[in-house]
């Protein structure tokens, strides 16, 4: 098994220079995206299935009254107890053995529960075209460089970050580092924490955040909805049983007619005879 | 970097061999160089070993030859019986000359003991260049802290190998690496090397699809390359002399492009 690794985001050290963005586009071949003036230096709204990174800007009034100007590289969490996996109907989500979450895309068939079930809202899913002009969806989201990952690469938009807000690699040790960073800032920003929210097992993005998840607009304590756990362990084990069953019904009840009809028809054939 | 044009059976080979080097030095008594940094004579481009004295302990160096052997052996059993000649070749005296022959890497002197001996003729070379390396390397990690930079053309300040490989730390300073004895020295990030010609016309970059952390820096004055890696988008940093072997197939695409290992400047009337 390959090494467990973590993206370890400092925001704190983000300069909101949207390379990142930019490196996730350029490597992952995602097309443009053109988009209205949002009335800040924030150029989507959240995560795309185009556009797989987003730069978020906050302004945000800090405990002192004065304001912060903060940004948060925002992408996929890659959870260790993911809800889009597990919400899959056709096991087209699954996770690599350095942790990260990818999408099949031969499997996935377009339904959209991994969209409405990621508590972080970055799974969407993006519709194609085939060749005779039929629509169909697929969910994308970022891979965390996968590709790059099994050719012994970092990440594209940890090895462009220019601050050093981005760092890669071994889980533990990028764990120990934010939290000694989260030490070493304490006193600028007294909301600052790790997050790395256990209600989904962990993440393999673990982020250094400068205030409270919420300010990010992220959820406090994200979970894995129990309806995606009541689907994934009871209800689809529990359907796949009922396919059987009534597979089974269907087949038996057809092989007791063919019986049945045939001793009409053996009946019917006596009684031509006696007819005669 | 996970694809590479050399074999796993290979790499695996040379990390072994890159493994018994680092378990040599430290049996290699630190006084036994001693290094002269004669400053006039490493702007000339004199390698700095070569002013050095070192101390070699000989009865080591025939020791560590044994070790390859055995190692080699275990690797290809096949090995067994061109490598047996070896050890009865082997004496004192030839040792010294390989020693010397080794730190000059004069290819010819062994070429001919191969024939005259009736050896494989990758054989005697390899071996004593493999048994030589710790006793450079221990020299280039005394002396690291006085090699800033290199002369154009003269190879590692340290060792003399031909300059081909470097690194690229940080914001993008480029570190010129010595795969032989392990020395690094800076480097401009528009320089050749070869010929220290700095002019941003005439340095070219070729790069391989699909290879998003190599470059092949060449220059149209002298015709020399050098393999630029960027290792900082790599999950872990490999060795200078691993790194080498796996960018192989840089080297092949430089040579095929009519470049070369060491450039020169045609002279023209």
């Amino acid at each position: 098994m390959a090494t467990e690794y973590v993206k370890f985001v400092d925001v704190t050290k983000c300069d909101g220079c949207r390379a990142c963005m930019v490196a996730c586009k350029n490597w992952n071949d995602l097309p443009a995206e053109p988009q209205d003036f949002l009335g800040s230096a924030q150029s989507h709204t959240k995560t795309t299935a185009d556009t797989w990174n987003v730069l978020q800007y906050i302004e945000h009034e800090n405990s002192k009254g004065g304001l912060d100007y903060l940004f948060r590289h925002s992408a996929c969490f890659h959870c260790t107890d993911a809800a889009c996996e597990k919400v899959c109907p056709e096991d087209a989500i699954s996770y690599t053995d350095f942790g990260t979450v990818v999408i099949d895309h031969e499997k996935c068939v377009g339904c959209g529960y991994c969209v409405n079930n990621c508590p972080f809202e970055v799974i969407s899913l993006k519709e194609y075209v085939d060749k005779n002009g039929d629509k169909y969806r697929k969910a994308n989201k970022c891979t965390m460089c996968t590709d790059r990952l099994e050719e012994g690469l970092q990440p594209a938009c940890v090895t462009t970050c220019h601050t050093g807000a981005m760092q890669f690699g071994d889980k533990t040790a990028m764990i120990q580092k934010a939290e000694e960073r989260v030490k070493q800032i304490k006193d600028r920003y007294p909301n600052a924490m790790v997050y790395n929210p256990q209600g989904v097992g962990g993440t393999h993005t673990v982020y250094v955040l400068a205030e409270k998840p919420s300010v990010y607009g992220l959820p406090e304590n994200p979970k894995v909805p129990t309806s995606a756990v009541v689907w994934k362990d009871y209800a689809q084990p529990i359907g796949k049983m009922m396919i059987g069953a009534t597979t089974m019904a269907v087949v038996g009840a057809f092989i007791t007619n063919t019986i049945i009809s045939k001793k009409k028809n053996g009946k019917n054939e006596d009684g031509g005879e006696h007819h005669e | 970097m996970k694809k590479s044009v050399v074999s796993k059976e290979y790499q695996n080979l040379q990390q072994d061999i890159l493994a018994l080097q680092e378990n040599w030095k430290k049996s290699i008594n630190p006084e036994a160089i001693i290094p002269k940094l004669d400053k006039a004579a490493m702007s000339a481009g004199v390698p700095a070993a070569a002013l050095a004295s070192i101390n070699f302990e000989i009865s080591l160096f025939l020791q560590w030859i044994e070790e390859i052997n055995v190692l080699l052996t275990q690797n290809n059993p096949e090995l067994e019986s061109k490598l047996a000649e070896v050890r009865t070749l082997l004496n004192e005296e030839t040792a010294i000359r390989w020693i010397d022959e080794a730190f000059s890497f004069n290819s010819v002197y062994f070429a001919g003991f191969a024939e005259e001996n009736g050896l494989e003729e990758w054989i005697p070379q390899f071996l004593a260049e493999t048994a030589l390396r710790p006793y450079l390397q221990v020299t280039a990690e005394k002396i690291q802290h006085e090699i800033t930079h290199a002369v154009p053309g003269a190879g590692c300040p340290v060792c003399g190998e031909p300059a081909r490989l470097a690194v690229l730390e940080d914001e993008g300073k480029k570190v010129m690496t010595c795969p032989r004895c392990l020395a690094h020295w800076n480097a401009k990030r528009i320089e050749c090397a070869h010929c220290g010609n700095d002019d941003h016309k005439t340095i070219q970059f070729l790069t391989i699809e699909g290879d998003a952390s190599s470059q092949i820096q060449v220059c149209e004055k002298c015709t020399g390359y050098i393999k630029v890696i960027d290792t900082r988008q790599y999950l872990s940093k490999p060795s200078p002399a691993m790194l080498d072997l796996n960018t192989i197939h840089l080297d092949f695409v430089a040579q095929e492009q009519g470049y070369q290992v060491v450039g020169e400047i045609k002279q023209t009337n």
